[in-house]
């Protein structure tokens, strides 16, 4: 496994294309992450609070663990597990075949990667298609994902071009936005035929039960709407205890992954569709993988299984910026990958990972979840000795190296010897630049100093001590203070126009009496004539509605058939797709990041926000609210816990995949318009 | 003051001078200097290898060895010092005595620049240099112990030096990685290099030996003729270059 790491390492470093995308990966998503976080009132507050909570979970692990399934299931979710992987993969397949599935979409989840998932549905005769761009990519051209966060990031766009030229028969093209276009195009069909929809899970929380998936395409949403069954696949360590812990925990997840304040979809599935509802999938199944997890909580490893899987740590890393991911040979490359390949994957067999670091804490500097990675990485050294043969030199040189400096004189006698011979190696300038097994690595790019003649504790007595002593130790450590977190300062409408429009969204404040002149006019202004709308609302809603459909605008309230009757099934949908913009009231706006709540259920279907391209989202100022928190504690958690499936919208849809070029529109909207009224 | 110097096997074996040198900056800041003579390694080689009982050995050597006075411990390298403050702490985890004994030692053990910054508040040597100095800051010292003004402070006192730090990635040596994956070093290095060679430095200057040997061997290699100097070179005004 050793050799073979190195020998993928030796063509990475040799790839120049590979150099060029991890060059441009590692300075901009480190420049990203630091904006993201200096938006933060005290983001060191926020980070400890982080690495507290995730601290907390996995102390306590077994007991979230049962409280997370029992609520699941009180909410109708099935829960299977925790299970292996093999075990876990099967029960995906089982699910899939009774429902006699052809065509499953899916989107990012790295456990899937981890338990063989697609090859397992595959084998079984299922069409699985990865709907993440990146994933899709990276499908499409037969490859493993090469980041957690970015699977695509070992390519250019030149790469992605010709592979979509080849395998999408469509004319050759290098513009982005081009390409995420053709995705559009090809995968919309896929998500309205698809049987069944598979995904990840960022945090499921123990006191609700609610599962919580964060995109930024929207192919999550797309996955857990529109196919009848979802099936989600879930770390069993991926827990969090409390709505309020989650509101932490997802301001340091997006801001470390991808250096946005929030990701644009945040869905809180809470249960299956209900009776009277207008989406969402029917039946929902929770696979619970454990798969050498909770062997790993009892091990020194533990520490392992705080990661939240942002991938920051790749990002920092100054070996997986030369190596890439497929280097590693694992589902998680890089430091976190280090620690969990070996840990869960086999001491033996990827021990050697622990050893690809210079123990630099670059990984450690930026983990939001407080993983001291070179204790960890030191702990898997330790192991890894134990458990695999080492290289000869290591084997012998170190009892050898021990055995001399346990003793000063054997210390000193090998010193002199040493440094005697090493005057006949030929140097340049007094270094040399040829150096015997096993130290030729160090001089194939470097030169080596030769040893003193004469050491330091040789010339020691020559040395007079004249300091006088005259200072005195009056420093300790300085504790670092935490600050208080201090409530949000300035108007919450500013704040809210502000960070809606730094991630792309249009904002409009305007009077109720205004408000259906200006959203007409804007339809009028995209030759709009057919829209999705949500049924009767508010008062505000109900006179947008009236004065729209008086302008001869088509107004179709989207409900999605059950799944008894394929037919009307997939035409309905593709009729809904045909409308140009869906008009959708929220539940809150949220100023700290410019995002809308929405709820889904009866008259509220989560497509009026996800199949058109251009959503309007009428939001009243008095509903918005500083930030997540705040609105849980003000009556969010009582609308988690009755919407079956709520989603916190941050901006238009959007995808980085291709050379971190940003791009709207991808599965989602590409406009998001909010109309404020006082 | 009475300070006990652990000199680093690396310094005492391949780089004596820095030695001398860093006993006159200490002179220089009034101290007086007790050198256990027995001194060898903290272990820090075998215990990144992950050869622990071995590190053991060791650990418990130097803590024995230090132990011997009260009197805080000088260290002129970032990562031994990690090794003592830090690493003997995890080793001994689960053996209490060893680990207050490791615990005591930990409470007084300082790097150089540290221990000339915070403890003495000593920061002008009275050194001029006629030139650029980059500032290396190295990866134990700056993340393992916190360390970064500091170094910077002393430089900054002297005269002539325009003083800059370079960015805070890794030089690419870790230890017996820059041997067994030694490709993947040598790349680290290069970007170190070439950040080297365009800011114009005459000189690298830096807190832990291990860095500026590679970098050094590096910038020889490539026929460069910066060299690199340790914290207490500069302050004691020697000629640039590690030997």
């Amino acid at each position: 496994m050793r050799r073979q790491f190195l020998k993928r390492a030796h063509e990475a470093l040799a790839n120049p294309t590979l150099q060029k995308a991890l060059d441009q990966n590692a300075e901009r998503r480190e420049s990203g992450r630091v904006r993201a976080f200096s938006t933060l009132q005290n983001p060191e507050h926020t980070l400890n609070e982080a690495a507290h909570i995730r601290r907390q979970t996995i102390d306590n692990l077994e007991s979230y663990l049962a409280q997370f399934i029992k609520h699941a299931q009180d909410n109708g979710i099935q829960v299977h597990g925790p299970l292996s992987a093999h075990a876990a993969a099967l029960a995906a397949a089982e699910i899939a075949k009774e429902h006699n599935a052809r065509l499953i979409v899916k989107s990012k989840s790295m456990v899937s990667e981890e338990i063989e998932l697609n090859q397992k549905l595959e084998a079984a005769g299922m069409r699985v298609v990865e709907t993440d761009l990146g994933e899709f990519i990276v499908q499409l051209r037969g490859e493993a994902p090469g980041h957690i966060i970015t699977p695509a990031i070992h390519l250019l766009r030149e790469d992605v071009a010709k592979t979509f030229t080849s395998e999408l028969n469509v004319p050759h093209s290098t513009d982005v936005a081009e390409m995420t276009e053709t995705a559009r195009r090809v995968m919309r069909k896929d998500f309205l035929t698809a049987d069944v929809g598979i995904t990840g899970v960022n945090f499921g929380v123990a006191e609700t039960g609610t599962v919580c998936i964060v995109t930024n395409e929207a192919n999550g949403r797309m996955v857990t709407t529109i196919p009848p069954v979802h099936i989600a696949l879930m770390g069993v360590e991926r827990l969090v205890p409390s709505l309020e812990n989650l509101a932490v925990l997802l301001q340091v997840l997006p801001r470390s992954a991808t250096g946005q304040n929030l990701t644009s979809y945040v869905s809180l599935i809470q249960r299956p569709r209900a009776g009277s509802e207008a989406d969402g999938a029917e039946e929902r199944h929770l696979i619970l993988v454990d798969n050498g997890r909770l062997a790993m909580h009892r091990s020194q490893l533990q520490d392992a299984l705080l990661c939240l899987r942002c991938g920051a740590c790749l990002n920092a890393c100054p070996v997986f910026r030369e190596i890439g991911g497929h280097t590693y040979g694992s589902a998680y490359p890089g430091p976190i990958g280090s620690l969990v390949s070996p840990g869960l994957f086999g001491i033996k067999e990827y021990g050697h990972l622990s050893k690809a670091s210079t123990l630099c804490g670059a990984c450690t500097e930026v983990c939001p979840a407080g993983i001291d990675f070179t204790k960890m990485l030191l702990r898997t050294r330790g192991e890894y000795v134990k458990s695999a043969p080492q290289p000869a030199w290591l084997r012998a040189g170190m009892p050898l190296f021990t055995w001399m400096m346990a003793s000063p004189g054997r210390y000193r006698r090998v010193q002199s010897f040493a440094a005697f011979f090493l005057r006949f190696l030929p140097n340049r300038g007094g270094w040399l630049y040829r150096l015997p097994p096993p130290l030729s690595g160090w001089t194939k790019s470097r030169d080596f100093p030769p040893l003193a003649a004469e050491p330091f504790h040789a010339r020691f007595h020559r040395l007079k001590s004249t300091g006088k002593g005259s200072y005195k130790v009056d420093k300790k450590h300085q504790e670092i203070q935490t600050q208080e977190d201090e409530p949000l300062q300035g108007d919450l409408i500013v704040r809210f126009q502000e960070e809606l429009e730094r991630v792309d969204g249009e904002f409009v404040h305007c009077s109720s009496k205004e408000l259906p002149h200006k959203v007409a006019d804007f339809l009028a202004s995209i030759e709009a004539n057919q829209i999705l709308g949500w049924g009767e609302q508010s008062r505000e809603f109900n006179s947008i509605t009236n004065h729209l459909r008086e302008t001869g605008i088509q107004i179709l309230e989207a409900e999605i058939p059950r799944s008894e009757d394929g037919i009307t099934r997939y035409e309905t949908l593709v009729g809904l797709d045909q409308a140009a913009a869906g008009l959708t009231t929220c539940l809150a706006g949220l100023a700290d990041t410019g995002t809308v709540i929405l709820p889904s259920g009866e008259g509220q279907s989560n497509l009026t926000s996800l199949l058109p391209r251009t959503h309007l989202v009428i939001l009243r100022a008095k509903d918005i609210y500083p930030t997540f928190d705040h609105w849980i504690r003000a009556g969010g958690r009582e609308a988690i816990a009755s919407s079956s499936q709520l989603t916190l919208i941050t901006g238009p849809s959007r995808t980085a995949d291709v050379e971190m070029i940003l791009t709207l529109g991808v599965h989602g909207p590409e406009r998001l318009f909010v109309f404020t009224i006082d | 003051m009475r300070v006990q110097l652990f000199i680093t096997c690396m310094i005492d074996s391949l780089f004596p001078q820095i030695g001398e040198a860093v006993f006159e900056v200490l002179s220089l800041a009034g101290v007086e200097i007790h050198f256990p003579t027995d001194q060898t390694c903290c272990g820090q080689p075998t215990y990144n290898a992950g050869y622990r009982d071995h590190a053991k050995k060791l650990a418990k050597r130097t803590i024995e060895i230090l132990a011997r006075s009260d009197d805080p411990v000088v260290i002129p390298s970032g990562s031994c010092a990690v090794m003592i403050r830090k690493e003997f702490l995890e080793l001994f985890r689960e053996d209490p005595p060893w680990q207050l004994r490791a615990q005591e030692l930990a409470s007084r053990t300082y790097e150089l620049s540290e221990f000339l910054v915070d403890v003495l508040s000593h920061t002008e040597f009275q050194a001029s240099f006629d030139g650029r100095i980059a500032y290396h800051p190295s990866c134990h010292l700056l993340r393992g112990l916190g360390v970064h003004s500091q170094p910077l402070d002393l430089l900054k006192h002297v005269e002539g030096a325009e003083v800059t730090s370079l960015s805070p990635d890794c030089c690419g040596f870790g230890g017996v990685f820059a041997i067994d994956h030694d490709e993947i070093s040598s790349e680290m290095m290069n970007r170190k290099l070439d950040a080297i060679e365009s800011s114009g430095a005459d000189a690298v200057a830096g807190a832990d030996v291990s860095c500026l040997m590679q970098i050094e061997g590096g910038l020889r290699r490539r026929g460069s003729s910066i060299r690199c100097s340790h914290i207490a070179q500069i302050l004691t005004m020697k000629e640039p270059g590690l030997r």
